[in-house]
């Protein structure tokens, strides 16, 4: 129970994917620039590690050593494309916002790595427990990094349609430069110095 | 893992690529329908954004003209302008009345930065558009109809150059 | 010929590859230390991109499409991108040693790369020809060549600069790439 609570744990800040590996960082810069996209991009992302640590581990046994990193890839296509083809059918605003990035989540290097240093080494129950610490670390990244950026580029919050606050100052001149690309390397790179500077995690 | 040579491990790949190739067909003739109905719901959107009254739609691949219809009379045509903009291409949807007036424009995809160009994407904007005769379609400095976005010259050219161009190359299908 | 053109400096310039279509990017922090490291790393992803798209345009074009199996280009392209990896990286091996030698490192670490894939998507949805894929592929591995140079030799200079210490290492990195973003947005409306 206890190692189950600390593979949990791991995930959400003393190995926040995001903020203290800095992997994955392509989608978390790309598609943060509203709520709902940090929570459609976070669903999907957990699904696939959550799936593929789960077959992963189920397989472990069985999966030939020399052939393990080919297998991982297509198991993790596989379930990419599910979830691509699935989100175009029933969710198709989601799945424009999000465009490339959600095929792309197949070469997000926290999938594989999981699988590779995690899932083929563990049982299925500590995987899943390892699956789900890491997309609840991976949301957090992504809901504070698109919570900053909506806020000063618009002047407003609002998620799923329903409108949460506005700031009118703010969104009569709203920071447009939040919203642009760069907008996202900035927010980024304070969110982590602030980090370190709360001593949340370790300077270089 | 243990450690196994020969055909074993290039079996159980081909395993694998088997059992993903079988769910993706199954995942694919489940979301087939739906991803095309959801397709024709968002062009149908757009389309009945420039025509209101419109129930019903045709599209005519080999032409890339869309005919709405309102209780089986068509409308007009509406047909899709690509332009270069500031950031990259903008993909613009032109709605053309049965008397040679524009119905209006709809920005489908850009690439313009946000709080400048990105204002095409505007009503304030695209409403500009509605009910001007073909010949209007130009900026107002250049005799047009069209009133620019200040800090954002060139995506407002380049979708004003844009929409004309593509009505001039279908204006044939007006004879 | 105007057209290819455009194509060439949009993808390297405009809409670079790291600074505003966000692929990328670990290389872009990982390898930005040194600018000999950089470069090499930029040469390899412009080489990968390069036959990656060479071939993924073909498979999907002729193989794929034709027989509505569109869907099936994710695992198709990954599997295809893993395995010319390998292929470049033993055909270096054997034909040119010093040129392996500055590569080879750089050459596993491009499978998971999402600039190579990422390219292969944007030359199917934008509809590019072959030729125009090879040109977007070109454009955009110069683009992320010449970025990762830039951000190489500011890295360089940085290490002598007082950095405050939350500041040091990614997260200044993270603010150089801002700021040579917006530089970079002074290219826009160039074409």
């Amino acid at each position: 129970m206890r190692s189950l609570k600390k593979n949990f744990s791991r995930g959400i800040v003393r190995a926040n994917p995001i903020f203290i590996l800095l992997l994955g960082l392509c989608p978390a810069l790309a598609v943060s620039t509203s709520l709902d996209n940090a929570v459609g991009m976070t669903g999907a992302f957990t699904f696939v590690l959550l799936a593929a640590n789960i077959i992963v581990s189920l397989l472990r046994e069985q999966i030939p050593d020399r052939v393990r990193i080919p297998v991982f890839i297509v198991i993790i296509a596989t379930l990419v494309t599910i979830v691509d083809l699935m989100l175009q059918g029933f969710v198709p605003v989601l799945s424009e916002s999000l465009g490339m990035f959600i095929p792309l989540i197949v070469v997000n290097c926290i999938i594989l790595a999981r699988a590779e240093a995690f899932a083929s080494k563990n049982g299925m129950i500590d995987s899943i427990a390892d699956a789900v610490g890491i997309g609840v670390g991976f949301g957090l990244a992504m809901l504070s990094i698109s919570l900053v950026r909506q806020l000063f580029g618009t002047g407003s919050l609002d998620l799923f349609g329903r409108h949460l606050f506005t700031i009118p100052p703010l969104a009569d001149n709203p920071v447009v430069f939040f919203l642009l690309p760069m907008g996202a390397f900035f927010v980024v790179g304070i969110l982590l110095a602030l980090f370190r500077w709360m001593g949340v995690s370790r300077s270089e | 893992m243990t450690q196994k040579n020969g055909f074993l491990p290039v079996l159980f790949l081909t395993a694998v690529v088997f059992v993903s190739v079988v769910a993706l067909i199954a995942t694919d003739a489940i979301t087939r329908e739906p991803i095309a109905a959801a397709r024709r719901a968002a062009i149908y959107r757009r389309l009945q954004s420039l025509f209101p009254t419109m129930d019903d739609f045709a599209y005519d691949e080999e032409s890339g003209l869309y005919t709405p219809f309102s209780e089986g009379d068509p409308l007009g045509l509406a047909f899709m302008a690509y332009t270069r903009g500031f950031g990259g291409t903008i993909a613009i949807l032109v709605g053309l009345a049965a008397d040679r007036t524009l119905r209006g424009i709809e920005i489908v995809s850009h690439r313009e930065t946000p709080g400048l160009g990105a204002r095409i994407a505007e009503p304030a904007f695209r409403d500009l558009f509605i009910g001007i005769e073909i010949d209007d379609i130009a900026l107002s400095r250049d005799g047009g109809a069209i009133d620019g976005i200040t800090a954002a010259t060139i995506s407002v050219e380049a979708v004003v150059e844009g929409v004309r161009e593509a009505v001039s190359a279908r204006l044939k299908h007006f004879e | 010929m105007s057209n290819l053109i455009a194509i060439f400096f949009s993808m390297a310039l405009i809409n670079n590859l790291v600074l505003v279509n966000f692929l990328g990017l670990c290389p872009f922090f990982g390898v930005s230390k040194k600018l000999s490291s950089a470069f090499s790393m930029g040469v390899a992803v412009l080489l990968v991109m390069l036959v990656a798209s060479a071939v993924t345009w073909p498979i999907f074009h002729m193989l794929l499409e034709p027989h509505g199996m569109e869907f099936m280009r994710t695992v198709i392209f990954i599997l295809v991108i893993a395995s010319l990896v390998q292929i470049i990286e033993m055909t270096i091996k054997r034909t040119n040693l010093t040129l392996y030698n500055a590569l080879g490192i750089y050459l596993p670490l491009i499978t998971t790369n999402c600039a190579i894939l990422g390219v292969a998507f944007i030359n199917i949805d934008k509809t590019y020809g072959f030729l125009e894929s090879l040109v977007a592929a070109l454009g955009a591995g110069a683009g992320f060549t010449l970025v990762l140079i830039i951000m190489s030799g500011i890295r360089e200079r940085l290490d002598l600069a007082d950095t405050p210490q939350a500041f040091m290492g990614t997260p200044i990195s993270l603010i150089v790439a801002t700021l040579l973003g917006l530089a970079f947005l002074g290219f826009g409306g160039m074409i």
